[in-house]
């Protein structure tokens, strides 16, 4: 109920519109009822001419009645299929106007969600909800719109046109069709189990699929394709015996209810027979109570239809709205008032103090971490795999909030700062390598957008990435599609460092920057790094210790915890965890 | 598509029986208006209850039939359409097993994924459809018109009219559609991919604060997407009314011919209203037949996807004698050397420059190779070749002094173990992944490779070797699905094991302690480490130097340290300090 409220609300900028799309279905739906009640008048007009007496008397007359009632019933056939066709403009206008501001809605929150939901929920689902959901959505309304309406009208006024005709037939066809719901929602209702367990084994087979194909390098380097062809034979043994029960018995609502349909209709026949020989009906009307009951479990189906459409396209909704509900991320009060603090000291002076964070309450990880940075200082980070090296530039980034303690830059708390500001003011490359779709100086000018060319190509020149952009098909200006697709990591790499290269930031974050590429090429970038980091406070993971040796003070970190702190030499000297790390990398079998 | 064919072979008769059941079905319903006329003309004008009530009973009874002879066709048309899919996706699944490393990298994952799931269920539901419905709608049709030629031929012609146009714009606007359709998917397609491109790269927008820039875009792609909804919805809505006017065109037309012949006295008025209900019955099977007829150009198209990849043949032969059994029994001449490469080069099929060049080398028994070069230089691919994953484009490669070519694939997976690049676990337990080498393996020897691989401890915390791995191992880390994988390796207690850069997420520390037991393996393995870090191989027996494909120099570490630059800038980079 609260989904469909909420739909509501996004109707209301289209009021009119939808006003007027009920109209026009009102329109149609009631002159497309008379067509048959004329079609049958015109019929027992006929009915006298087939009288051998009545051709004698006036042959001229009827054939001009049969004419003007023709022409009506043009008229009424035109009528509805114009008002149809406009509905179906204006409804299709609304839905796709709705669905895509929701689309539009749901991304401008996805620029806002908090990493700790994107971290959380896989890439597929979310995208998922933007995609099928809104999708499924747009089709639900669309029907519900066009169908439903039309529908109701159709009904009462097929009941009434009816009752009025003969009453007797009418309640004939009124109590017998309910029948053929009856037979649908039995078979409906057998064949759900049916259905459930082919799609859990479908499911089941697209899993191993996704598996074993998805991974088939390895299947193959260890032989096991005749195994994988085993149980995939299994499961599709099994596929094979629950999709024939699912199809088969699932196609037996057609034949079963059209038989249903068949019996009204009969029934019809011989009511409407027994009393026309009465007088009480005539041939005409007959024929038109006939169509009438043809025609009267149409809409039946028809909403029914929609209603399972509507039901899915509103927990389709509620899924949205509750990812629209999503908490965001928020910024600091003094967005409010937005006074941009432009007498902030520009020292990159970091202090940390007393920090304590975790992604999951039960699991505490970093606890009490306090660390002084001083303008210009690179500090560097090391440590084993889960040590919290990455959090911690989770922190500093503000990509997470920190639990307890404060963080300081050039004596501000982060918190206090724009998130923009704040981000602005560091350049950060990672170890997973993002290239979006666009050209090569597009995403090399993603470091700063008013950039030009030339400073961009300066900038990929001083990481050394020049050369093989140069070799690219179409140099600077090659689409790069598919994050990047045959550039090789080191390449894709080398173009995420060109943009902060271009960027100039105040301050620099390297998580792991240069992971992929070799050590060779890493030496020449390391020197526009060193000319970057040149009075820049930087902070710098790396796995590789060879990369971070001359880092002003090098942080050994372990499960959450600084253990040791000190520059390289130092620690060497100190015999702890560090020279354990150092000399792990020198020490052959 | 034809040879998609071959997988209805078995099931003949269902595709037989399953179209004549439904034509049968169809041609009952063709008897309902003669039976109407018949009530009106002789029942009703002659006031005779007995035809009336006859005229019931053959309703119900024509229902009836209909039902069972429907019943029937639906059964078989089911049986067909499922086995046809099993048969289609066991053959297809075998196929795609069989094919070798060029081929599966020129196929690509996703397409061989989405051939496998989503295009065989289009062929399925292609195929019941068709059989169900592909005669029985022209059957209604063009019997709905053969009926009314036999009542009156000048309103017959009304029909042979309205049919033609009919089929005309019905077919039309489902061109139309198609085309649409396709631009919509399209458009689909560049919001989905703007979506996910935003979602990946979420750190990196925030950081460069790229958000308006990314909503801006996403904001443009949306309009054009929803606009094309919007153009493709309004064309599909024009088919209702459009053929809703045509046939009341048509029944209006045939009410007024019908009342000059009934004037005439040629047709009596039981038979127009015979015409009438005719002229209802084509409207609801065109429409079915134009929705079929999409159905079967979506079906066609899957097919011929499928069909495309079952023309991609395996690029490799198997050997056919198994040399294995060979060397068990008399040595070799040429034992001295576990692996040998003369004159090695590599092409990938789809790559303009050779990979490898002039690749030699030999290795004894039970040495340590390393290999060592830049990114992209061709380490890989060096070992791949070991494994026969890919052809050598020249030269040869030998094992135990025959050529890999010779030997069967078996045999060969058997002797050579890979730990692959990229660390891949499967669902089922820990237990269930190690014996993918060994299926006999038992749990000692299966802890006993845990311990080798480093794994031990941190298995013992998950459940030891009942674990539970997830779907592609998600609940471990990626330097703990290096190191399961490496156990699992180690299962089949391979000759030759190679190790392809399977070390990268681990620290130092462990990296070491690995290499330290992986020398210590009682059956002796020649071992080939595939690093980009130098104190992973720095201790081997021989390493191998890689420099774009090819060979920089062949040494012992100190020995490279004198002779061999591009060695010395490696080593260089990573130990003498360099800040960054």
């Amino acid at each position: 109920m609260k989904t469909i409220k909420r739909i509501m609300r996004y109707l209301k900028n289209n009021i009119w519109l939808a006003f007027l799309s009920m109209l026009l279905a009102l329109v149609s739906a009631v002159s497309a009822l008379f067509i048959p009640v004329i079609i049958g008048n015109a019929i027992d007009t006929i009915g006298l001419l087939d009288d051998p007496d009545f051709i004698v008397t006036g042959s001229v007359f009827p054939i001009q009645s049969i004419i003007i009632s023709l022409g009506f019933a043009a008229a009424l056939v035109f009528t509805s299929a114009l008002c149809q066709q406009m509905m179906s403009i204006i409804n299709n206008k609304v839905t796709y106007r709705v669905v895509g501001n929701i689309r539009e809605e749901m991304f401008a929150k996805l620029q806002k969600m908090p990493l700790s939901y994107l971290d959380t929920h896989p890439t597929g689902e979310i995208v998922s909800k933007m995609i099928n959901d809104a999708e499924q959505l747009a089709d639900g309304l669309l029907l519900g719109f066009s169908n439903f309406f039309t529908g109701v009208v159709t009904i009462l006024g097929t009941i009434v046109l009816m009752l009025l005709l003969n009453w007797k037939v009418a309640l004939l066809v009124i109590c017998l069709t309910p029948l053929s719901f009856l037979v649908a929602k039995f078979i409906s209702k057998h064949t759900y189990d049916m259905f459930k367990i082919q799609n859990e084994t479908k499911a089941e087979q697209t899993g191993y699929i996704d598996e074993m194909i998805g991974n088939e390098k390895v299947v193959k380097s260890f032989g096991r394709e005749e195994e994988a062809i085993k149980e995939f034979d299994e499961i599709n043994k099994r596929l094979r015996e629950c999709s024939l029960k699912a199809v088969f018995y699932s196609s037996l609502t057609n034949p079963s209810t059209r038989f249903v349909n068949a019996c009204v209709y009969a029934a019809v026949a011989l009511s409407g027979g027994l009393l026309a020989i009465n007088g009480a009906l005539s041939v005409g009307m007959l024929t038109t109570m006939l169509c009438y009951a043809n025609q009267y479990t149409k809409p039946f189906n028809e909403i029914t239809g929609v209603i399972t459409e509507l039901q899915n396209a509103l927990s389709c909704g509620a899924r949205i709205f509750e990812f629209l509900d999503e908490k965001t991320e928020t910024d600091s009060k003094v967005l409010d008032n937005s006074v941009e603090n432009t007498e902030r000291d520009m020292e990159e002076h970091v202090v940390i103090s007393n920090v304590s964070f975790s992604y999951t309450p039960e699991k505490p990880l970093i606890e009490n971490f306090d660390l002084d940075v001083k303008p210009g200082q690179s500090v560097a980070i090391v440590g084993p795999t889960g040590c919290g090296k990455t959090t911690f530039i989770n922190l500093l980034m503000r990509f997470y909030e920190i639990n307890e303690g404060k963080i300081e830059i050039g004596g501000e708390d982060i918190r206090d700062m724009k998130r923009h500001d704040l981000r602005r003011r560091f350049g950060m490359v990672l170890q997973d390598t993002w290239i979006k779709n666009g050209t090569v100086l597009e995403n090399i000018l993603i470091g700063k957008a008013d950039a030009t060319r030339e400073e961009a190509v300066n900038a990929a020149k001083a990481v050394h990435a020049h050369g093989f952009i140069k070799r690219l098909s179409n140099g600077y200006d090659t689409v790069l599609s598919d994050n990047g697709g045959d550039l090789s990591a080191g390449q894709k790499q080398l173009i995420c460092i060109a943009r902060v290269m271009l960027m100039q930031p105040d301050m620099l974050i390297l998580d792991e920057a240069t992971s992929n590429i070799d050590t060779r090429t890493e030496i020449l970038i390391s020197r526009a790094f060193d000319e970057l980091m040149k009075d820049r406070t930087s902070f710098v993971v790396a796995h590789r210790l060879s990369t971070i040796v001359n880092a002003d003070v090098i942080l050994v970190m372990k499960d959450g915890h600084i253990i040791e702190k000190g520059k390289h030499e130092e620690l060497l000297k100190k015999g702890g965890f560090y020279r354990d790390l150092y000399m792990s990398q020198y020490s052959a079998v | 598509m034809k040879r998609l064919l071959v997988y209805l072979k078995g099931y003949k008769k269902e595709c037989i029986l399953a179209p004549l059941f439904k034509m049968l079905e169809a041609s009952f319903e063709l008897f309902v208006p003669l039976v109407v006329a018949d009530l009106i003309d002789n029942g009703i004008a002659r006031m005779d209850k007995g035809i009336i009530v006859r005229s019931f009973v053959l309703l119900v009874i024509l229902g009836f039939i209909g039902l069972v002879a429907s019943l029937t066709a639906q059964f078989f048309a089911a049986k067909a359409a499922v086995n046809f899919a099993t048969d289609l996706r066991h053959s297809l699944f075998s196929h795609l097993m069989k094919l070798g490393f060029p081929e599966i990298d020129r196929l690509g994952t996703s397409t061989m994924i989405t051939r496998m799931t989503s295009d065989v269920n289009q062929l399925q539901n292609g195929v019941n459809m068709v059989l169900r419905l592909f005669l029985r709608s022209p059957f209604v049709v063009f019997g709905a018109m053969i009926m009314a030629f036999t009542i009156d031929v000048k309103s017959a012609l009304i029909f042979l009219a309205v049919i033609v146009t009919l089929s005309f714009v019905v077919f039309g606007l489902m061109i139309v559609d198609i085309r649409l359709a396709s631009k919509v998917q399209q458009d689909l397609e560049r919001v989905l991919s703007a979506t996910r491109e935003n979602l990946n790269g979420v750190r990196v927008i925030r950081a460069f604060c790229k958000e308006k820039e990314e909503y801006n875009r996403f904001s443009e792609d949306n309009g054009i997407l929803t606009a094309a909804l919007n153009h493709a919805s309004n064309m599909t809505a024009m088919l209702n009314p459009l053929t809703y006017v045509m046939i009341n065109g048509a029944i209006i037309a045939l009410i007024y011919t019908g009342a000059l012949h009934v004037s005439k006295g040629i047709i009596s008025q039981g038979q127009v209203v015979a015409l009438y209900n005719y002229m209802s019955q084509i409207l609801v099977e065109l429409i079915k037949l134009a929705n079929l007829i999409v159905l079967i150009i979506k079906s066609v198209a899957s097919g011929n996807r499928v069909s495309a990849v079952f023309d991609i043949n395996p690029s490799m032969k198997d050997a056919q004698i198994d040399i294995a059994d060979k060397e068990t029994q008399g040595e070799s001449e040429n034992g001295k050397y576990s692996v040998e490469y003369r004159n090695v080069s590599l092409t990938y099929p789809t790559a303009g420059d050779a990979s490898l060049e002039n690749i030699s080398f030999k290795v004894e028994k039970g040495r340590t190779v390393g290999i060592i070069g830049g990114t992209g230089c061709g380490k890989t691919s060096l070992v791949h070749l070991l494994c026969r994953f890919y052809e050598v484009s020249n030269g040869e490669v030998l094992i135990n002094g025959t050529d890999v070519r010779e030997y069967t694939t078996d045999s060969l997976r058997k002797k050579v173990g890979i730990v692959m690049q990229k660390a891949v676990l499967f669902k089922g337990t820990l237990r269930d992944n190690l014996r993918w080498a060994d299926k006999n393996a038992t749990d000692e020897e299966m802890n006993e490779a845990l311990m080798n691989a480093q794994a031990y401890d941190m298995m013992q915390e998950k459940g030891g070797l009942d674990a539970v791995i997830e779907q592609g191992g998600r609940n471990f880390s990626g330097g703990q699905k290096q190191r399961l994988s490496i156990a699992r390796t180690l299962i089949g207690k391979p000759e030759i094991l190679i190790l392809d850069d399977s070390s990268s997420a681990l620290d130092y520390l462990t990296d070491l302690n690995l290499r330290k037991a992986i020398s210590r393996l009682e059956y002796d393995p020649t071992v080939f480490i595939v690093s980009g870090r130098c104190a992973s191989i720095m201790s081997a027996d021989m390493i191998i130097v890689l420099d774009d494909g090819k060979v920089a120099g062949i040494g012992r570490h100190d020995e490279l340290l004198e002779t061999c630059d591009v060695y010395k800038e490696i080593y260089a980079s990573q130990y003498k300090g360099v800040s960054v």
